[in-house]
């Protein structure tokens, strides 16, 4: 079994585009979406839901008013400001260490699991096994709602004898990108010809050598700016990241979003598509002989 | 005043737009601060003078296996595994600590210090006619972004004017960036997955209480599903900026964008006008 990653760095450069089409594409695949605070995969994708599962990573704290004595030594120790004047705890900036709860001298505070999300299975249209997740807003711990869903599509492959998992990443470099990379077998780094997209791409690719992941490259919208693609493609070569190929600004594409369809199904969109995906099967193969 | 830009879905326009307000409302000597540390890009749209560079560090634990007796305590409590006690040794996990502290408090023979752990830098520079900018930027491989932005958001107080270039999503980054705003600008683009993550950051936004309002961008003319839940939601639509292919080129390139689409000076400073009248 085998793993795709779409990943970016900068948000809104094209990667649930690609990676719905290249799900598309795929015969037998798994589909997931990794970016679980705003997650877009399922909107193209449009899966029925076959299971819906509560996910909840740390705790929160509680202070029972009636044996609070007021002291404030909690107020005094917790670093993250999620005490109150009145000795309430604020739950948004709780991180749940559980450090008040264990020093207050009267056993006034407890702690409590903390609701973080929601992971769902399901089948898209295209009878592809779907999982994504939503966390609630304001939440932390995406990182751990990655690992989450990675774990059950893993499993599904296997226990289905499914060869490919095809994911879509989150923005950034954080947490939830580092969830995202783990166990990877190839990263497809989708990147915009703009001065954000290129800084963008070298910190996540950075980020990737740390790991010691390898990547390919997409350069999406690549006629906006002739001059800052090439100087992507120039740095790629000087770093050993085979390009993939590159993908003109379209507004089909944009259309086809708007229309919240998958845009490699469009018979012209897939022309200009499918190549992309023929390179990433090429190079799931040398890594294999790798 | 302290206005944040956000946006839940990536690459809509909130440094866009951030760096305009800022170039518009230049006579106020406004401070720029980008919080999105994972992925930081006012700076690279803007000209500007670097004036310094500052570390921030965070605390972790460390063991002084002198006084350690390998009890087991520390590891019972932190309630973020980042330490594992072995018969010999104790392991820390650096990346896993929330620096909470208890485990140094509680360490029944003293034997854990806190040390300082890099996390990455804040950058000062100076935007010659238009005010300061400060740049959280994360070290790469470092997971947690939160302790960066509080950080950076604890410079420069006493401006007339802050403007937050916030990170995308809808988790404690977000939360922690849009924190203590005067008000918050949401901006979104006219497409379904531009309305599904603005209906997250609306929801996040709406926990702390903070009033803000939308900015449409690459507007087309179609807006009755971001209209009506502006209208479900009570969050007005302050503005919409037209899509244009030449303001997406030049901005690619590094140029104004206040060059390249005029009208946008308008645009702001009718933002601005909205802004004000609701706060007031």
């Amino acid at each position: 079994m085998k793993e795709i990653l779409l990943i970016s760095g900068k948000g809104g450069t094209g990667k649930t585009s690609l990676t719905s089409s290249f799900i598309h594409f795929a015969d037998n695949c798994i589909a997931c979406d990794y970016d679980v605070d705003a997650s877009n995969l399922p909107i193209l994708l449009q899966p029925q839901k076959l299971m819906t599962v509560d996910f909840s990573a740390g705790e929160t704290a509680s202070v029972d008013e009636d044996s609070c004595i007021s002291c404030g030594l909690c107020a005094e120790l917790c670093r993250f400001e999620a005490i109150d004047s009145e000795y309430r705890v604020i739950p948004l900036a709780c991180e749940g260490c559980g450090f008040c709860a264990r020093i207050c001298p009267v056993q006034a505070i407890t702690m409590h699991a903390r609701p973080s999300g929601r992971w769902f299975s399901g089948v898209s249209r295209e009878n592809h096994p779907v999982f994504f997740a939503e966390l609630r807003p304001g939440e932390e711990n995406s990182g751990k709602l990655v690992a989450q869903v990675k774990t059950m599509a893993r499993k599904t492959a296997a226990e289905n004898a499914i060869p490919l998992i095809i994911a879509d990443g989150p923005p950034g470099i954080g947490c939830a990108v580092i969830s995202s990379m783990v166990g990877v077998d190839l990263v497809v780094l989708v990147t915009e010809p703009s001065r954000s997209g290129f800084h963008d791409l070298q910190r996540v690719s950075q980020l990737m050598r740390l790991r010691g992941i390898k990547g390919v490259l997409i350069i999406n919208k690549w006629d906006l700016n002739p001059e800052i693609c090439e100087e992507i493609e120039d740095w790629a070569r000087g770093n050993e990241m085979p390009v993939l190929g590159r993908v003109p600004f379209s507004t089909q594409i944009a259309d086809s979003i708007s229309q919240a369809q998958i845009p490699g199904a469009d018979e012209q969109i897939k022309e200009m598509l499918f190549p992309l995906w023929e390179n990433i099967l090429k190079q799931l193969s040398i890594e294999r002989k790798e | 005043m302290q206005i944040a830009v956000a946006s839940g879905k990536g690459g809509t326009g909130k440094t866009l737009l951030s760096t305009c307000l800022m170039k518009v409302l230049g006579e106020f000597n406004p401070v720029l601060i980008d919080t999105d540390v994972e992925e930081p890009n006012a700076g690279l749209v803007l000209p500007q003078q670097a004036t310094s560079t500052t570390n921030v560090n965070r605390l972790v634990p460390e063991i002084d296996f002198g006084k350690c007796t390998s009890c087991g305590i520390c590891a019972e409590l932190c309630k973020f595994n980042a330490l594992v006690v072995m018969p010999d040794k104790v392991l820390v996990f650096n990346e896993l600590c929330h620096s909470c502290g208890a485990c140094a408090y509680l360490c029944p023979e003293a034997a854990i210090k806190e040390k300082e752990h890099h996390i990455g830098v804040i950058e000062e520079a100076i935007v010659p006619g238009f005010g300061t900018l400060l740049t959280g930027r994360l070290t790469v491989g470092e997971a947690q972004s939160p302790p960066l932005i509080k950080a950076v958001k604890k410079k420069k107080p006493e401006a007339e004017l802050r403007i937050i270039d916030c990170p995308p999503g809808t988790t404690c980054a977000m939360i922690e960036s849009i924190s203590n705003s005067d008000y918050c600008l949401l901006v979104t683009e006219p497409t379904p997955f531009g309305l599904h993550d603005l209906e997250l950051s609306l929801e996040a936004m709406g926990l702390l209480g903070i009033p803000g309002g939308l900015v449409i961008n690459r507007w087309q003319g179609q807006e009755q599903e971001l209209a009506a839940l502006s209208e479900r939601i009570g969050v007005p639509i302050l503005a919409r900026i037209p899509f244009s292919p030449e303001l997406a080129r030049a901005y690619m390139r590094g140029q104004d964008p206040l060059e390249a689409m005029p009208e946008l000076r308008g645009i702001i400073n009718d933002i601005m006008g909205r802004i004000k009248e609701a706060l007031s």
